[in-house]
């Protein structure tokens, strides 16, 4: 028997992000599609009746464009639309409005920035600009099986950007997915939600043997609503691939839908079947023209983008890479940092690095914990940066403990009450007076004879334990400082 | 008689009150009803609505300060949408449909007070040079019921010759207005490709769709010109540029202008007739101080073949919406999806948009669009340099509009390359998107003759300065047929 080969895997992306314009691509109707009752976002354009006509969305443009830019494409100055024939009947016009062989933005990349903290360059083909189709829904009406046809959908702006199959893993890919997202967001162009379908993906697949050139035999893999739905399908692509490898099958070049119930990839068409789309240049718009004055305007727009920031954080704050991650994973968390390290910047000394660091320590172990814990968003987050400061300051100056400054962060986190009120309300000033602590002291070292005895026998870290035990007896308020020397002494 | 004034005479009558609208309007009703028999010019029929809104005019007062074609009855090709007003392009498909909205260009004519007598037959998805393409039946020639009144514009040519109405509206993709116009003996207007907006006007062929009208007089074309030109924000390929006072061109003199007369447009097969007459046209204007120079547009011969590769395929694009699932015919019976399809649209086209659908799939079609669509669009260029070049040496061209005299009813109808022929000599000015003029200049055999005025793009004024100084010079344009009574005779 001939010895299992080793495969790689090779991965490319087709992604479209639906943009968050105000109107469609080609007419004035509101593009706030989602949720909305079937059929009540359309005009004549969207519906496709006869003698309608497509003006461009020149808003939609620009921020395709803008997207060009951040994965650092060649935008086209010259553009054009052609249209893509087939029947559908959620496709009102029978033909979609995309572009076919002179997209926007042409060669470049994403630089993604792998779990171990490395980064790779993905190769970006081509992001072009086109239309949504409507939707479908099947459903029952008076016991008949139908389909309904839902067109608010149709018509809204949506870009395609195609990477090159530089990917090489299921995780490579979802990070691709989740950076592509983090992008669009920070770019305001897109929420690039997967759930509500504001971005969607679809995989061409392949393996080849370990060191080979020549690319394999790729599959698409479809239907996948979520960036735990595509590392997995992906993985049980991988899985399938293998096996028909290992037994010399060979591999059929074909779409393949994603069954999330059932964990597996089914055949959907052959590419035998596949259509024949007749591209031809959109008569009903002229060529686009970019000149180099709105392509100036338009890369003025674009701000510094996360993976940008996130090399600086490290930078400028000294932040370790993971802490760095987190703080830009989104543009209203990154920008809360910075505002909170400037407040802490002026209202204290010390270097921009100290108090990078301590304002860091704060959010990633508290407001994110808090965020993480309800689902918030930074934006719905009730504590301004200048109130976390506050905070910080107290705990710097020993007003308040470590322990109750975290309990008092949570407590404004979610009542939008002051750190300087919480504290009040509370009683939870730190108590640092030599004479208000000793009897805590004293009654600690009564009640826990044992480890007085190993302290005394020499074993001084279950000084650490009593030291607890002091805090907890204080209900947190004990400077743990002045416990220590209050022990050191008393027990010497 | 009232019927046979132009649109600018009766407009005089109604500004100094010798005439109502409500009278105006009553005798183009009267004129319909005695012709429409005859003539089928008409799809749908407005003329209650029409009373009253003459009626509601009359009542206002004055139709000057309603606007430039206040009280004025006009006919709109049936592929015009019209909001409320059955619109079926002439086709089965489209056979019960209703829009939700005005063209642009209807919108216009109506807010400058025009009163719309109806929806004018024409040939199915204006797919044809005769009028036979309806699927609701043909229209006759006024001149001799036993002709084709020129096509697709079928029923605009034959109403206003007949004079129902002052002024109809047409689509001209390769002719559609300028042959009916010369095929009834009247005025036809092909603007300039950007010039009038497109929204709202099934289309055909989006890259050459012009949308023109079909008058009594020049000055009459001029004026609807100015009422309909200009940007419109719903369609992205009309521009901005300004609308001229083309009415005030119409006096201005001609001598020392230069007309070009394109020698490739002789072509073999053309009838003597039209030689003849067109001939006495281009010593009239020499007359008028004209120089006169030979030109060519050497690839002229290659334009038809173009058109019939370039049209198609945007037809197979564009009838793609018509598949019974929103609006129009639709198989309700049809046990899935599928065959709703086929069976909507097999019964639902008629023979001359599925050849068009059939061949535009081909030529687009991956392996194919190279050798087919691409290299068209190629050579279209050409025939655009070919004018560029000419009018680099002339002001205007002047040209037959047919090769032929209009032809009887089925002479051609099964023989569609015969029928492509007839636009032999109007196809090359879509293409190059530059504006045509057809004024009637003579008769034949009983039956009118057209030559065409063609002009750079955008300089329609130029044309109607032309053409106007050989209307008034010659009046052909106050011949009016008499509809199967004295047959042949003027």
């Amino acid at each position: 028997m001939v010895k299992n080969k080793e495969y790689e895997t090779v991965i490319g992306l087709e992604v479209h992000v639906e943009l968050a314009t105000k109107s469609k691509m080609f007419c004035s109707c509101s593009a706030d599609w989602f949720g909305e009752k079937p059929n009540t976002h359309n005009c004549p354009v969207c519906m496709g009746l006869p003698g309608a006509l497509p003006v461009p969305n020149g808003k939609a443009i620009e921020m395709c464009v803008k997207v060009g830019l951040a994965l650092n494409c060649t935008v086209a100055k010259e553009s054009k639309f052609d249209r893509k024939n087939y029947f559908y009947p959620d496709l009102p016009k029978g033909y979609q409005i995309s572009q076919f062989d002179q997209p926007l933005s042409v060669k470049g990349y994403l630089p993604l920035l792998l779990d171990d903290g490395t980064v790779k360059r993905i190769g970006i083909t081509r992001i072009h600009q086109e239309e949504d189709t409507g939707k479908l829904i099947h459903s029952v009406v008076d016991g008949k099986k139908v389909s309904l046809v839902d067109l608010n959908r149709s018509g809204v702006p949506l870009i395609e950007v195609v990477s090159e199959p530089d990917i090489s893993s299921p995780q490579e890919a979802k990070l691709f997915l989740q950076q592509m997202r983090q992008i669009v967001r920070y770019l305001e162009v897109s929420d690039g939600d997967m759930e509500k379908g504001s971005l969607r993906c679809d995989a061409n697949i392949s393996l080849r043997p370990k060191g080979d050139k020549k690319l394999g035999t790729k599959v698409e893999i479809k239907n996948m609503n979520s960036f735990r739905s595509v590392e997995r399908a992906l993985e049980s692509e991988i899985v399938r691939q293998t096996s028909l490898l290992n037994e010399e099958k060979k591999i059929v070049q074909e779409t393949r839908g994603w069954d999330e119930d059932k964990a597996k990839t089914f055949s959907q068409r052959s590419k035998e079947e596949s259509s024949d789309y007749r591209y031809f240049p959109e008569p009903d718009v002229p060529p686009m023209l970019l000149t180099e004055q709105q392509l100036t305007n338009i890369k003025k727009e674009i701000p510094e983008l996360g993976f940008e920031k996130y090399t600086r954080l490290q930078k400028e704050y000294g932040l370790s890479k993971k802490f760095a991650a987190i703080l830009t994973e989104s543009r209203n968390m990154a920008q809360f940092y910075e505002d909170a390290v400037s407040v802490l910047m002026k209202a204290s000394k010390g270097t921009k690095e100290q108090a990078g660091k301590d304002v860091a320590n704060w959010i990633v172990t508290g407001v994110m914990k808090y965020l993480n814990e309800t689902g918030a968003s930074i934006r719905e987050l009730l504590v301004e940066p200048a109130e976390l400061i506050e905070l910080i300051l107290f705990v710097r100056d020993g007003t308040v403990s470590q322990t109750a400054g975290a309990q008092i962060l949570d407590e404004m986190l979610r009542t939008d009450k002051s750190a300087r009120y919480i504290i009040e309300e509370k009683g939870l000033q730190q108590i640092s007076g030599t004479s208000e602590l000793e009897g805590i002291v004293d009654k600690v070292i009564r009640e826990h004879p044992e480890e007085v005895k190993k302290f005394k026998e020499g074993k001084t870290q279950v000084i650490g334990f009593l030291i607890g035990i002091g805090m907890k007896e204080s209900k947190g308020k004990a400077n743990p400082q002045v416990l220590k020397g209050l022990f050191d002494k008393k027990l010497k | 008689m009232q019927r046979f004034f132009t649109l600018t005479e009766a407009r005089e009558k109604l500004v100094k009150k010798e005439l109502s609208v409500t009278q105006l309007i009553e005798e183009a009703v009267t004129t319909i009803n005695t012709t429409e028999k005859k003539l089928h010019a008409f799809n749908t029929l407005t003329l209650e609505q029409a009373l009253e809104k003459a009626a509601k005019i009359d009542r206002q007062g004055t139709v000057k300060d309603i606007g430039p074609m206040g009280g004025i009855p006009i006919g709109y090709k049936d592929n015009f949408c019209t909001k409320g007003v059955r619109t079926t392009a002439s086709s089965n498909i489209l056979g019960n449909y209703i829009p939700i909205y005005n063209a642009t260009v209807v919108d216009r004519y109506e807010k400058a007070g025009a009163i719309s007598v109806g929806k004018l037959n024409c040939d199915a998805f204006a797919h044809g040079s005769s009028g036979e393409n309806s699927d609701f039946g043909p229209t006759k020639n006024p001149w001799n019921l036993e002709y084709v009144p020129g096509g697709s514009s079928s029923g605009s040519g034959a109403l206003v010759a007949s004079g129902g109405a002052f002024l109809a509206t047409g689509t001209d993709t390769g002719g559609s207005i300028r042959l009916p116009a010369s095929f009834c003996g009247i005025v036809g207007l092909k603007p300039s490709y950007g010039r009038v907006s497109r929204y709202g006007i099934v289309a055909m062929t989006s890259s050459t769709d012009s949308i023109g009208c079909l008058t009594r007089s020049v000055k009459d074309a001029a004026l609807a010109l100015e009422v309909t030109a200009g940007k419109d924000i719903h369609d992205g390929t009309t521009v901005d540029k300004k609308v001229e006072s083309y009415t005030s061109f119409c006096g201005k003199p001609v001598k020392g202008m230069t007309i070009g007369i394109p020698k490739e447009y002789f072509v073999k097969g053309i009838e003597k007739e039209v030689v003849d007459a067109t001939e006495k046209a281009i010593e009239v204007y020499k007359s008028l101080g004209v120089k006169i120079k030979e030109v060519s547009l050497p690839h002229t011969e290659y334009a038809t073949a173009v058109y019939y590769i370039v049209t198609p395929s945007e037809v197979s694009s564009n009838l793609a919406r018509y598949d019974g699932v929103r609006y129009g015919y639709s198989d309700t019976e049809a046990p899935d999806m599928l065959s709703r399809y086929f069976n909507s649209r097999r019964d639902g086209f008629g023979a001359e948009a599925k050849r068009r659908i059939m061949i535009g799939t081909y030529a687009l079609s991956s392996g194919y669009y190279d050798a087919y669509y691409k290299k068209a669009q190629q050579v279209r260029t050409l025939v655009c340099d070919d004018f560029k070049k000419a009018f680099q040496k002339v002001d205007l061209l002047l040209a037959p509009v047919s090769p032929t005299l209009p032809f009887k009813i089925g002479e051609k109808a099964s023989d569609p390359l015969q029928m492509y022929l007839s636009d032999i000599l109007t196809i090359a000015v879509n293409l190059a998107g530059v504006p045509g003029l057809a004024i009637p200049c003579g008769f034949a055999k009983g039956l009118p003759i057209g030559i065409q005025v063609i002009a750079p793009q955008f300089e329609e004024a130029k044309m109607f300065q032309a053409g106007y100084a050989y209307e008034q010079e010659t009046k052909w344009h106050t011949m009016h047929p008499t509809l199967g009574e004295n047959n042949g005779k003027k």
